[in-house]
């Protein structure tokens, strides 16, 4: 019986998720040689380490496939249906910072919250004969935060598979809903971010899937508990 | 539950259309899904079922009928004013419920004695659950987006106050949200020195210099909003924000959303409200009064309906009445309905033209049925 604990394949990501098990006691080494996507924690054989991209750790923590997994809190949002009921945020482990946000062109004088955007998209299609555009990759966090949080309905989202802080120069969409760390990228492109438009504030967490043998396996259960105590305390 | 077969009582069902004078038609299974998300927003998407054609067009299995058959409509260019009726299989993700069910009803398209309409609507949806219900104690409720668009209206309210109330109306969370908001103005700030400067000055400065900005920094201007869309609602907005609707104006409001009668009651108490008030509501009520005094010609006890006047539909082509049919105090709506002129022309029909329907569950009927 063993642990699988899923960790981003690559990048940053990879980088800071191992220091954060180094810190934790748990330091992990790869299996056979650099490129493996299999690893395991030094001195602890009931636990496995899979090095996935970052959006399949959020799929295969949802279907239990892995225990825990180290991936973006926007992911988990955006791809789970009812994300507080498959995973269990164990800690956040402070990097990867990305805030989820709605941005419009700067040159939009009149827009600064979303009770303006509101205004807009109800005008949008009399004047414009089509709805208000968002492009992004986040449609179900858009929907959560114009539908339910700010009565928008009428808008329609553009799907935006990558360079999406583009999009509005382009002429694809009006107005955008991304991630961005620093907001360099959205001012480079002239868009600025609404002062109620932060939805979600992101960072790389460790998460649990609420899978039933964690606790109810005399074999797993000290195995799991040993994991989120060692990161809890680490970070 | 696999549905092998249409409900037991389809039958008599589409008999109680025809003798009503509604043509049935049918319509595709598999819909544009574009139709469907432009009129009902993007919240739909994550309760239709939808894929993609081979060559990338958006499709969704029919989720409801309303919309096919107004394109259907559309397209085949027949005059009005003309009655349909359908019944088939719809699909919605439903967390709750099948997948896939059925539903029928009426529309009544081009019908230009519109509280006539509205009256023959409910009457029709009472008599033909009545009939599949027989001797169940009916709850009807009806709500009047056009009341409370007279009410908002007569309070003399900014154009843009007025529209921001105006299209919240049915979503109570955020008519509420705004009426704060009106309670307690909120001063615009982030504007530059400068562009505070050229709202103040001439229009035409204020447009050349958004135009301006938009092609320096490679807008397309003709794309999305235009120079002088932006600059009109810059001052427009400022001169919302300084708006306060005074105390007794928001009382007033907060005590019309409140008001839940038997329909008997309802012309009288809002002509009340309106003197006692000091507003008008003019052709709102006229239309209202006639539409009860059709209802209760057609035979219906008018004091078994309740009116709630916070009832409405937040969507943009319902334009008056909306009213739903369910059994006693069970939640569960059995038919839902209601008033959208606004449909046509927003689906692409070239001249206006007034309709009102109404869909039953008859999945829902089926399940009352067997108890």
């Amino acid at each position: 019986m063993t642990i699988t604990i899923a960790l981003p394949s690559k990048g940053r990501m990879k980088d800071d998720s191992a220091a954060v098990f180094e810190r934790a006691g748990l330091p992990i080494v790869g299996v056979g040689n650099e490129r493996s996507y299999r690893g395991r924690v030094e001195g602890a054989d009931d636990i496995e380490i899979a090095f996935l991209s970052a959006s399949e750790i959020a799929r295969e923590l949802n279907n239990g496939s892995v225990d825990f997994g180290v991936t973006g809190e926007d992911l988990i949002r955006e791809g789970l249906a009812d994300p507080d009921r498959s995973v269990e945020i164990v800690a956040r482990l402070g990097f990867g910072h990305a805030d989820v946000v709605v941005a419009v062109p700067e040159i939009w004088l009149d827009v600064d919250s979303m009770a303006d955007l509101g205004d807009v998209a109800a005008d949008f299609r009399s004047r414009h004969g089509r709805r208000l555009q968002i492009a992004t990759k986040y449609w179900r966090l858009t929907q959560q935060h114009f539908s339910s949080q700010h009565g928008i309905q009428l808008y329609r989202i553009v799907e935006s598979l990558g360079a999406t802080e583009g999009a509005p120069a382009a002429g694809q969409a009006d107005i955008i809903v991304d991630i961005t760390s620093t907001g360099s990228t959205l001012k480079a492109n002239n868009l600025k971010i609404l002062s109620d438009g932060v939805i979600l504030k992101s960072q790389a967490c460790l998460l649990r899937a609420r899978k039933a043998e964690h606790d109810g396996n005399p074999l797993l259960a000290p195995v799991v508990k040993r994991i989120v105590e060692a990161v809890q305390k680490a970070v | 539950m696999p549905l092998i077969n249409m409900p037991e009582f389809s039958g008599r069902l589409l008999d109680d259309f025809a003798a009503r004078g509604a043509m049935r038609i049918d319509t595709p299974v598999i819909q544009p899904a574009a139709p469907f998300l432009d009129m009902a927003g993007e919240d739909l998407r994550r309760r239709i079922f939808l894929t993609e054609s081979e060559t990338g067009e958006s499709l969704c299995l029919r989720p409801e009928f309303t919309i096919p058959v107004c394109l259907r409509h559309i397209e085949s260019a027949t005059g009005t004013p003309r009655r349909y009726s359908y019944l088939g299989e719809v699909f919605r993700q439903r967390r709750e419920g099948d997948n896939e069910f059925y539903q029928a009803g009426i529309e009544d398209l081009g019908e230009t004695a519109t509280a006539l309409a509205d009256a023959r609507a409910i009457n029709d949806a009472v008599e033909i659950v009545e009939n599949l219900l027989p001797g169940r104690r009916l709850a009807v409720t009806v709500g009047d987006q056009a009341v409370f668009e007279a009410v908002v209206r007569s309070l003399g309210l900014p154009g843009g106050w007025q529209k921001r109330l105006i299209q919240s109306f049915g979503d109570t969370a955020h008519l509420k949200q705004l009426l704060l908001a009106l309670a307690s103005p909120q001063p615009v700030t982030g504007l530059s020195p400068e562009i505070e400067a050229l709202v103040r000055q001439d229009e035409a400065d204020l447009i050349a210099h958004i135009d301006r900005t938009m092609q320096e920094t490679g807008y397309s201007t003709n794309a999305s909003r235009s120079p002088r869309e932006i600059a009109r609602r810059l001052k427009d907005k400022l001169a919302l924000a300084e708006t306060k609707l005074d105390g007794a104006a928001l009382l007033l409001l907060s005590e019309f959303l409140s008001l839940e009668m038997p329909l008997s009651e309802a012309p009288a108490a809002l002509a009340g409200f309106a003197d006692a008030a000091g507003l008008s509501f003019g052709a709102a009520l006229a239309h209202f009064e006639e539409r009860a005094t059709a209802l209760a010609d057609l035979g219906l006890d008018l004091s078994k309906i309740t009116y709630r006047a916070a009832f409405g539909r937040p969507l943009d082509y319902y334009t008056g009445l909306v009213f739903e049919v369910s059994l006693g105090l069970d939640p569960a709506v059995l038919v839902g309905g209601g008033r959208f002129d606004r449909l046509l022309t927003l689906l692409g029909a070239r001249e206006n033209i007034p309709a009102v329907g109404f869909s039953i569950w008859l999945d829902r009927i089926e399940q009352a049925r067997a108890r």
